[in-house]
């Protein structure tokens, strides 16, 4: 995990107030160039380009200038830069961007945790109910088969094929089983009421999800507004997206995506396979 | 019909929950021989060893997908005859064709019903008692 940024009283972080002074000091008589937002059609700040052009300019002339004057070429670049950079990190301040993304990368870690709670609450969820299902189903099954036994050896009776003593043993073993099911249904039963119990996680995981979407609502907005200042229009491209992006949030007006499994058949079909 | 507790099936998912309830699920169908693996690579690992006549997997997992592992699956003679139902969250039609194209028998999208794999289950082995026969 990254360190704490310290903030000065300047509101200025501290290590890069010490770079800023190192930059200063090598400076002498170099000017500080003026911040300009105006960007020309390649979309570059007008600066940079002035900046690019002098460096170019440094590179064609360096191939004829002995070594001296080489050194001193670079030297203006990194004061030129250094200089640039100020006047960038002076201006987010004054707009107060850099809190706001010093807060937007301290809000992360809780998010994080926020997050790993929800797994861990859904996952204990999930382990209740299936530990009750594999309690429950055995006594079902139990049910089930010993009830159809009985059946079978009923229908006999029906069908005049039980002798007296076995029809004896069948009313013994029938009246036996039927003082067992209330037992195993009220068993089963306080495996469903332990499943509904395990959905309490919900209204748990609800409210952190609600703080997490909060949170991730009020970063995207400060990181947007600083975006959208620095960047054109034209810059943001859509990244492609893969082949692992989880489950379908949200299929509205999407063409790419299928929303059951009767549409993944009716593709595979229409495919040959 | 082959006697379903024969089946070995190989269950690969990363979410422990999942492989319980697909467990659980075979189970009910009869298919009580069942493993687990929690990512693609130690699935691989498992399916080399020998054993298995079945793979049930998910796609979206760390170390090795679920297309990796089945295009490894495929790759290998000593497993490509192995039939791979893929059970999976990704609904990109992309995905569909690309698991389809990449060998898969089948393809179940989450959510699913335990009919549903009933049904996809029963699908895939008539055909390959009918590839058999």
């Amino acid at each position: 995990m990254a360190k704490p940024i310290n903030f000065d009283e300047s509101g200025d972080s501290q290590d890069l107030q010490a770079l800023f002074d190192s930059i200063a000091a090598g400076a002498g008589a170099a000017s500080p160039l003026p911040v300009a937002a105006a960007a020309d059609s390649s979309g570059d700040n007008a600066d940079l380009q002035a900046l690019f052009d002098s460096v170019a300019a440094d590179s064609v002339a360096a191939q004829q200038t002995p070594a001296a004057e080489l050194a001193a070429g670079g030297d203006e670049v990194f004061r030129r830069i250094g200089h640039m950079t100020r006047e960038l990190h002076n201006t987010l301040r004054e707009l107060g961007f850099d809190k706001m993304l010093g807060d937007a990368a301290k809000t992360i870690p809780d998010a994080r945790e926020r997050l790993s709670y929800i797994a861990q609450m859904t996952e204990q969820a999930a382990s209740r109910a299936l530990n009750a299902v594999d309690i429950a189903q055995p006594i079902q099954d139990g049910l089930k088969n010993d009830s159809q036994l009985l059946g079978a050896r009923w229908e006999k009776v029906f069908t005049n094929q039980l002798s007296v003593e076995d029809f004896k043993a069948l009313a013994a073993d029938t009246r036996s089983f039927l003082n067992r099911v209330p037992q195993q249904a009220q068993a089963t039963n306080a495996q469903l009421t332990e499943i509904m119990m395990a959905q309490d996680f919900q209204d748990l995981t609800g409210q952190v999800i609600k703080k997490v979407v909060d949170m991730a609502q009020t970063m995207e907005q400060q990181l947007l507004k600083l975006l959208v200042e620095a960047m054109p229009e034209d810059v943001r491209a859509e990244a492609p997206s893969g082949l692992l992006n989880g489950p379908v949030i949200n299929a509205l007006g999407r063409s790419d995506v299928v929303t059951s499994q009767g549409q993944v058949d009716d593709l595979l079909e229409s495919l040959g396979f | 019909m082959p006697d379903p507790s024969k089946i070995k099936f190989l269950v690969v998912d990363d979410f422990s929950t999942m492989r319980r309830i697909v467990r659980n699920l075979l189970k009910e169908l009869g298919y009580v021989n069942a493993d687990e693996a929690e990512d693609g690579a130690i699935a691989l690992q498992k399916l080399k060893g020998g054993g298995y006549d079945f793979v049930v997997s998910d796609w979206n997992m760390p170390n090795m997908d679920g297309l990796q592992l089945l295009q490894a699956v495929r790759a290998d003679p000593a497993l490509k005859h192995l039939p791979v139902l893929m059970i999976t969250a990704e609904a990109k039609k992309e995905n569909i064709i690309a698991a389809a194209q990449a060998g898969a028998h089948g393809y179940i999208v989450k959510p699913f019903t335990a009919a549903t794999l009933n049904e996809k289950l029963a699908k895939i082995f008539e055909k390959l008692e009918g590839a058999s026969a």
